[in-house]
């Protein structure tokens, strides 16, 4: 091979530009595991080592048995002392495996870490030829060739490191957003919580008791909505959107909307007499309809924070300039009608999404007539009449007639488990709280008769079984096994008659109701797909923000510093909703504990020389990185934001000027490898010149 | 009362017998892809959840039951399948409704096809196909009504014998190409 | 304006010639004038209950070569029966499998015939074709006339006549072919019955199947009866006058059926010879002597009115 001229060149700069290719000829070392019998099972170890000593560049080559190890490692490291190496390759396992292994490995012989290059020889040879030794054994060969070639070329890069803001953003205030907020809280950090609603609690202040325990689920709730609210370290904004967020993990910049309630937080005290004159009554939310509030309302009456809200839409003066009641009523002239929507702007280190979940809404004209029939109504519907704070005081009634339902269905799996609507998953919670609610009607009337038409039972988790068991030998509540076909109401009676097949007994059944409860499943909340798309986070098929890695990673989401919690990230119950919210609090304290984090150097950069700014690489970038900017000499030109690049090299394969070049993967270093691989001799820059000429 | 003496009187010997099991001999392992080559999707992805059976307007009346029938393709037991086949109104309500994207409809049809290949052709198949290349028409044509037509100012049905002995050959001809005329066994209809 | 081709199917011209009648009627010069056209050579649809039952690949040959005649003039086929509706649409959509275009078209060579379908452009060399499109007579009423327009040629008012709508199976079902209606809220129908002046009752499970599909009314009479008689139970119980459908199956089934459960039936008719009769027709072209349910007290009471 000839040997090309030593030349001098800057290490931190990136030399394809440079007349010559900047190849320095520098020492490679060449470092061929056996990975036991993993590699050397199939490809003959010995053979690879000798060519590649015999390869131009290559000073040393070596083989072990178990290069990741104590043992390997150190001979790495003595060899790289021993023969004055300035490059090193290892041929073994995947980079996604020990690739940080090796390049510890070689920082602490002296050498730059980047200054490594891993050849796959394991999962994309032996692995996968294994029944073709003598072809393993040649594309190994062809392999470490090429990776040599590459190694050659490799220049030093430094890792950056940036400072991370000892601060937390959470959006949503549902459990899980709450159990994060306090865990980050009372690590010390300073946590700022963003909730749309007037008041925080989330979907589990509006249920009555939770699965398996029994346990009420805003008696659990309030202490930590309190607690919350009083912590030092959390700031509460409530009734606020986010709208904006830029920056990258350590540094972002979120810009808030606080939507104007109209009624000052400061002075209002939760007294309650402006509702008591507002004139206004509206259906409410939070009651699903079934009961009532007023234009100037607090959600339920264990708000946090227990402040007034004025309804907008719904408020006289706003219609007609005309009605202050309320602001005549309030003693702490608390009330201000031209109050203003404000722009809150805050710098935090990391964020945590904890959005939640909205139930499935059955179609209009469907089979389960939801909409058509008063007595058909759904589970949190249910949640909210059996709740003492309800709209019924606790008393379960016949939404049709207000009497007492002695004949009551849950039909399950509504909304879940349907390809044809597209919702091909299981909501996970719905058998359970049919189950306990059940048992709460039970308990609350014992002559009540209830039938359950499921198609599995799923009680999973811990306790879950134990109630099963319980709601059908203790309260005899019964479960036939068939989807309803059809629900029939009469006219007359409102009484609602569901035929389906018992596939155990395999008849067709019609049965008569007082009153049809839909176990309607978990979808993804109008919440979580605004965030998602502010913050540019994926889903998966089924709507759900998606974890980094679904077994190992799952609170981190592709975004660095971007955590995920609760079912915003996939139905679950509380308990699984909590674990996720403390898992995600301790994965965001990471960094910022650490109070830096290192900015992988593997990143793209802009040849400003070339860049016309068209902005072709801003639209591509997955994550965010490149911005156009202008620069002193005039003209626009785009930058890359090292922060944001993960290096997948998208815009440097796009930009029709090749202006951007990605570190590690350059032009000169693919085009050598290519070169190495066919066998051609690659003289000196013709890789750089070729590529520079767009050869493809 | 009587009923349940009658069993357990009389032939009970016989019957007792044999272990009411079904195993790997009764199964038949290739069924569900058999189902699958005439048309029928995938019908192992069925969770068995009823509601076809439930909108099904014929297994209101009879003992049919649209799932079991599902259930028995799955499994491979060919021969409970027999004698429902051709009760399908194939009004599509199970498609409509099924949550796995099934279509027992299009499984009794794949069912149908499958007796029609060995050799089970109801007549009233036999005397549609005998019509339609004798006639072009599924229906036969009636002198009576044809009279009507006339009386009502309407050409009689075949006015045209040279261009209904085209259409004839025509529909013999691809009836002969894919081998139908002697699936049914109307080949002695087909005149080329 | 759209053109067509009719397609009366095996049913009509066999058995309920009046219905033949009415629709050359309602879309001829007396009645909307629109741009049909007749096609001799039509055969058999075929019958899904029978063919797409037993040979799929026949079906869709004997299929293609319907579509192939509506080819050349670029004529939409407008078709009066459900069952030959979905028949012939199902076999467009089969088609634009170019794999089940190549087998039918290696076949139809035999005959002279080749499948292409309709050409709407060129793209360079390229020309792009559309399948063959196939109308169901209720859709093509509705949009492509419109509701008002029926509404505004209804010169007798069918007053005080309470329609029992019968829309049949294949009109329906299945949702991603036909494409035409919610099969949950269908209103098409009863918005014609209404144009024409006519009261559509509600009645009990009003979208259940006749029975006669499949091959049912073939093959196990009784059972197809037995359906048929609980929707005639039904339909009593609305005090309707007469049962309006879009299908001649279906006719045909509620006509034969009732003599096995009712003394008097209900008389039925096809929703063209309603229109017919609200557009001014003398009753005695729509042929009823050929239906085995005396329409007599019915036309009575339609002329009282």
């Amino acid at each position: 091979m000839t040997e090309p001229a030593p030349q001098d060149k800057t290490v931190t700069k990136d030399t394809s530009a440079e007349p010559d290719g900047g190849r320095k000829a520098p020492r490679v070392g060449v470092f061929v595991c056996d990975c036991g019998s993993n590699i050397a099972g199939v490809v003959d170890c010995g053979k690879v080592r000798e060519a590649a000593e015999k390869l131009g560049d290559v000073v040393v080559a070596k083989e072990n048995k178990y290069t990741c190890s104590d043992v390997g490692q150190a001979e790495i490291i003595k060899a790289i002392k021993e023969h004055g190496i300035e490059r090193v390759v290892v041929a073994a396992c995947s980079p996604r495996l020990h690739e940080p292994t090796f390049r510890n490995c070689i920082q602490q012989a002296g050498l730059n870490p980047y200054l490594l290059h891993m050849v796959n020889i394991r999962e994309q040879c032996s692995w996968v030829h294994g029944h073709e030794k003598a072809k393993a054994t040649k594309k190994a060969l062809e392999l470490v060739k090429m990776g040599v070639s590459k190694a050659a070329r490799l220049e030093p890069l430094e890792a950056r490191e940036v400072p991370v803001e000892p601060s937390s953003l959470v959006v949503g205030g549902g459990v899980a957003g709450i159990q994060a907020a306090l865990d980050l809280a009372n690590m010390g950090f300073k946590v700022y919580m963003v909730e749309k609603e007037p008041s925080i609690g989330g979907k589990m202040a509006m249920l009555d008791k939770t699965f398996p325990t029994g346990d009420c689920a805003i008696c659990i709730l309030a202490p930590k909505m309190v607690e919350l609210s009083r912590h030092p370290n959390i700031t509460l904004l409530s009734y606020s959107e986010v709208e904006e967020v830029k920056g990258y993990i350590g540094n972002f910049e979120v810009k808030v909307r606080k939507k104007a309630r109209y009624v000052h937080e400061e002075l209002c005290v939760g007294c309650g007499v402006c509702a008591d004159a507002c004139p206004v009554k509206v259906d409410n939310e939070f009651d699903l309809g079934f009961g009532q509030r007023k234009a100037i309302y607090v959600p339920f009456p264990q708000a946090v924070p227990l402040r007034y809200t004025i309804d907008k839409e719904h408020c006289i003066h706003f219609k007609s300039g005309k009605c202050l009641l309320c602001a005549k009523a309030c003693a702490n002239n608390a009330i201000d009608h031209k109050m203003k929507d404000e722009i809150v702007n805050l710098k935090v280190g990391t964020i945590i999404v904890a959005t939640g979940y909205e139930t499935y809404v059955p179609l209009r004209k469907g089979v389960y007539k939801y909409w058509e029939c008063d007595n058909v109504i759904t589970g949190l519907e249910l949640e909210r009449l059996l709740n003492a704070s309800g709209p019924t005081g606790g008393h379960l009634v016949r939404p049709s007639d207000g009497k007492r339902p002695e004949k009551i269905a849950f039909i399950q799996c509504v909304g879940s488990r349907n390809k044809k609507i597209d919702r091909n998953y299981c909501s996970r919670v719905c058998c359970m709280y049919a189950i306990k609610n059940a048992q709460i009607i039970m308990e609350h009337e014992p002559n009540t008769e209830i039938s359950v038409y499921y198609n599995d039972i799923r009680a999973f988790g811990k306790g879950f079984e134990e109630l099963y068991h319980r709601v059908r030998e203790e309260y005899a509540v019964e479960f036939i096994r068939g989807r309803p076909a059809k629900l029939k109401e009469d006219p007359t009676t409102k009484r609602i008659t569901i035929r389906a097949e018992e596939t155990l007994l395999n008849m067709i059944t019609e049965r008569e109701f007082d009153l049809v409860v839909l176990s309607t499943g978990l979808i993804p909340s109008e919440g979580s797909k605004s965030i998602g798309k502010t913050l540019g986070l994926t889903t998966t098929p089924d709507g759900f923000f998606a974890e980094a890695h679904p077994k190992l990673r799952p609170v981190e989401t592709a975004l660095d510093g971007v955590y995920v919690a609760g079912c915003a990230q996939g139905p679950k119950d509380i308990p699984d909703s909590v674990a996720q919210a403390k898992a995600a609090a301790s994965s965001a304290a990471a960094p910022m504990f650490a109070k830096k984090v290192t900015i992988e150097p593997l990143t793209a950069s802009v040849d400003e020389d070339l860049c016309v700014g068209c902005g072709l690489c801003v639209e591509l970038c997955p994550y965010g990185a490149p911005e156009l900017v202008t620069v002193e000499k005039g003209g626009t030109k785009a930058r890359i934001i090292e922060a944001l690049c993960h290096g997948c090299g998208t815009c440097a394969a796009s930009c029709p000027q090749k202006a951007i070049t990605c570190k590690q993967f350059t032009d000169e270093q693919i085009y050598s490898e290519i070169f190495a691989a066919l066998g051609a001799e690659d003289k000196k820059g013709e890789g750089r010149k070729k590529a520079e000429a767009g050869v493809s | 009362m009587a009923e349940v003496e009658k069993v357990f009187i009389s032939g009970l010997h016989e019957e007792l017998a044999e272990d009411r099991v079904i195993n790997e001999k009764d199964l038949d392992p290739e069924f569900a892809k058999e189902i699958r080559k005439y048309g029928g999707k995938n019908v192992m992805t069925c969770l068995q959840c009823g509601n076809c059976t439930g909108v099904c307007p014929i297994s209101l009346k009879i003992d049919y039951k649209t799932r079991n029938i599902i259930k028995c393709c799955q499994f491979g037991l060919k021969k409970y399948t027999l004698g429902t086949r051709w009760v399908c109104a194939t009004c599509y309500r199970c498609y409509e409704h099924c949550p796995a994207d099934l279509n027992p409809a299009e499984v009794m049809i794949a069912l149908r096809h499958i007796a029609v290949r060995e050799g089970i052709v109801p007549p009233f198949v036999k005397i549609a196909a005998t019509n339609l290349v004798k006639y072009g028409q599924s229906v036969k044509p009636d002198p009576e009504i044809d009279k009507i037509r006339v009386e009502l100012g309407l050409k009689p049905v075949h006015a045209d014998q040279e261009r209904l002995t085209a259409v004839v050959r025509e529909i013999q001809t691809l009836v002969h190409a894919t081998k139908y005329d002697k699936l049914i066994g109307i080949q002695e209809e087909v005149k080329l | 304006m759209n053109s067509y081709l009719y397609f009366f199917g095996c049913v009509i011209p066999n058995r309920y010639p009046g219905v033949e009648y009415a629709v050359r009627w309602v879309t001829g010069k007396n009645g909307f004038d629109m741009d049909v056209k007749e096609c001799d050579e039509f055969s058999c649809c075929p019958v899904p209950g029978i063919f797409y039952s037993t040979d799929k690949d026949t079906w869709l040959l004997l299929a293609a070569r319907n579509l192939v005649l509506a080819q050349p003039d670029r004529r939409d086929i407008l078709t009066v029966c459900n069952g030959c509706f979905a028949s012939l649409l199902k076999a467009t959509e089969y088609l634009q499998e170019p794999k089940n275009m190549g087998k039918v078209n290696r076949i139809l060579a035999q005959v002279g015939k080749k499948y292409t379908g309709i050409p709407v452009r060129s793209e360079g060399r390229r020309r792009i074709f559309e399948p063959v499109k196939v109308r169901h007579y209720i859709e093509v009423m509705a949009n492509d006339l419109g509701i008002d327009e029926i509404a505004k040629r209804t010169k007798h008012p069918l007053k005080n006549l309470r329609v029992a709508v019968h829309y049949g199976c294949h009109y329906l079902r299945p949702t991603e072919r036909t494409q035409i209606e919610d099969p949950n809220d269908p209103v098409l129908l009863d918005k014609i019955v209404e144009a024409c002046g006519a009261v559509s009752v509600d009645y009990e499970d009003k979208h259940d199947c006749c029975g006669a599909g499949g091959g049912v009314r073939s093959h196990v009479v009784d059972l197809a009866n037995s359906l048929t008689q609980d929707k005639c139970r039904n339909i009593s119980a609305a005090e309707a006058d007469c049962i309006v459908t879009g299908c001649p199956f279906c006719l045909l089934q509620f006509d034969n059926a009732q003599r096995s459960f009712a003394k008097d039936g209900i008389p039925v008719m096809h929703v063209s010879q309603l229109q017919a009769l609200a557009m001014g027709i003398d009753p005695i072209s729509l042929g009823f002597d050929t239906h085995h349910v005396s329409a007599h007290s019915l036309l009575r009471k339609i002329r009282g009115s």
